[in-house]
């Protein structure tokens, strides 16, 4: 176990130094999308972990002066689909007209949005809403994510998920389509505020 | 603008990136259309509750550090900070043997598994610190946090110490790193740095209450006068390991190396945080 041959050299080589620089800043951004994808933080902690090391592997292959963060990110999403992806179904069939009937209905007597809103889905727990966005299936959570939550632009998810911007923006609509889909169902479980 | 159209240009009408032709005609075909209206405004309460409820998260701070562990662990140089210290250790034999005397002795026994910190059975702050510079030595004792910046380890180790930490930002420090332990219920810190072309500096923290008055942990009577006269203790081991005390505001800090003597005086004396 006692290693004699090791060369003692400045550990901090320059290379290290500098993926560090380049590298360490975006931690956060991908962990929240890791937390966002796996749903715990445990895994999130490792698919995170597992991230910076093969980039770091990787740093020669990176091109300097490109987007880093985009290149780590496409790291940690090619990573997550290898290893973590769980079978996600395409959600089931959702009847659009009890949803467009009931929102009808709702809407008819909400004074504004906030208020509408809050009559559909005051009652949500943060959890259902975690668990209705963990339900979309993986390139349209992706967007949503990063637009939505991370707050980044179209331009910039392009990047990120190498498409064009007209994808990213279909994406979204369908993801949020479906999202609300989602969360109308959570929140009949838990019953409307506006419901009489 | 039709309902297509309409439908197609609705994530853009959310995210406010209509231009503001676009943004006439989506306007006036919502008015007229109430079944495209109700989508628009599903899909921006969709948004607002989804920003709402779902909050972007900080790091957690033991995320971040195991991170900048895992990284120095693949360092190519050294390969780990671990297998660094013993290709150091063993330059020295003096070090590898008293690190592995007291390995072998039980003088410090590793309590396994994560972050396992040496145990020692003296009492004396000296010989402590000692055994824990071996200890940082040979990889038993890893920092939790390493960070290039003094700073985040202070941080990182004062949330959990009552008496103040001395984590300095050293001139040639490649990095340094911060670990807790407790001795009978006494809360220890010990800091570690690397310091380029000079090996490691390892700094031992506890109370100055528990140093001079406590009964787990304890000064010899030489030591305790000399630093209460002049402000600084300064030892040398057989195998010239420095030892150096100093007391940094209510806390007694004993600082071992095997840099020079006068190196480590100046660097302490002139970099720690008043």
């Amino acid at each position: 176990m006692f290693a004699f041959s090791l060369a003692i050299t400045n550990p901090m080589t320059g290379l290290h130094k500098e993926f560090e620089k380049e590298a360490i800043p975006h931690t956060d951004i991908l962990y929240n999308y890791a937390l966002r994808m796996t749903g715990n933080a445990d895994d999130a902690h490792d698919l995170l972990q597992e991230t910076f090391l093969k980039a770091y592997r990787f740093w020669d292959k990176y091109e300097k002066g490109t987007n880093v963060r985009a290149w780590l990110f496409r790291i940690m999403k090619n990573t997550y689909i290898n290893v973590y992806r769980k079978a996600v179904k395409e959600p089931d069939t959702v009847d659009y007209n009890d949803i467009q009937n009931f929102y009808n209905i709702i809407r008819e007597d909400s004074a504004d949005a906030n208020d509408l809103q809050e009559k559909l889905f005051g009652h949500l727990l943060d959890d259902d809403v975690t668990k209705a966005l963990e339900s979309l299936p993986e390139e349209f959570r992706t967007v949503v994510i990063l637009c939505d939550i991370e707050g980044l632009t179209y331009e910039e998810i392009a990047e990120f998920v190498e498409c064009p911007v007209g994808t990213v923006r279909s994406r979204l609509h369908r993801g949020r389509k479906l999202l609300y889909a989602k969360l109308y169902e959570y929140a009949k479980n838990r019953g409307f505020v506006g419901k009489d | 603008m039709d309902c297509k159209e309409f439908q197609e240009s609705i994530s853009e009408a959310v995210d406010n990136r209509l231009e503001s032709d676009s943004k006439q005609h989506f306007s006036s075909h919502a008015k007229a259309c109430p079944a495209c209206r109700n989508e628009y405004e599903r899909e921006q309460i969709t948004k607002s509750v989804l920003s709402k409820r779902v909050q972007h998260q900080t790091v957690p701070q033991e995320v971040r550090s195991a991170l900048l562990n895992a990284l120095h662990d693949i360092r190519p140089a050294s390969r780990s900070w671990f297998a660094g210290m013993f290709g150091e250790a063993f330059l020295n034999p003096a070090v590898a043997l008293v690190a592995f005397l007291m390995f072998a002795s039980g003088a410090v026994s590793l309590l396994q598994k994560n972050n396992a910190i040496p145990v020692s059975s003296d009492k004396n702050i000296i010989a402590q610190s000692l055994q824990y510079y071996s200890a940082a030595m040979t990889g038993a004792l890893k920092p939790t946090m390493v960070s290039h910046d003094a700073g985040d380890v202070r941080e990182y180790l004062s949330k959990k110490t009552s008496f103040d930490v001395s984590v300095a930002s050293l001139d040639d420090c490649d990095w340094c790193g911060g670990i807790f332990s407790d001795i009978d219920g006494v809360r220890l810190v010990h800091v570690v740095y690397k310091i380029g072309g000079e090996g490691i500096l390892y700094v031992y923290q506890v109370d100055m209450d528990e140093a001079l008055r406590g009964t787990k942990v304890a000064l010899p009577e030489n030591a305790k006068s000399v630093l209460a006269k002049t402000g600084w203790y300064f030892e040398q081991t057989p195998d010239r390991c420095n030892v150096v005390l100093w007391k940094h505001k209510n806390t007694l800090c004993a600082a071992v190396s095997k840099m020079d003597k006068e190196k480590m005086v100046a660097l302490l004396s002139n970099k720690d945080p008043q």
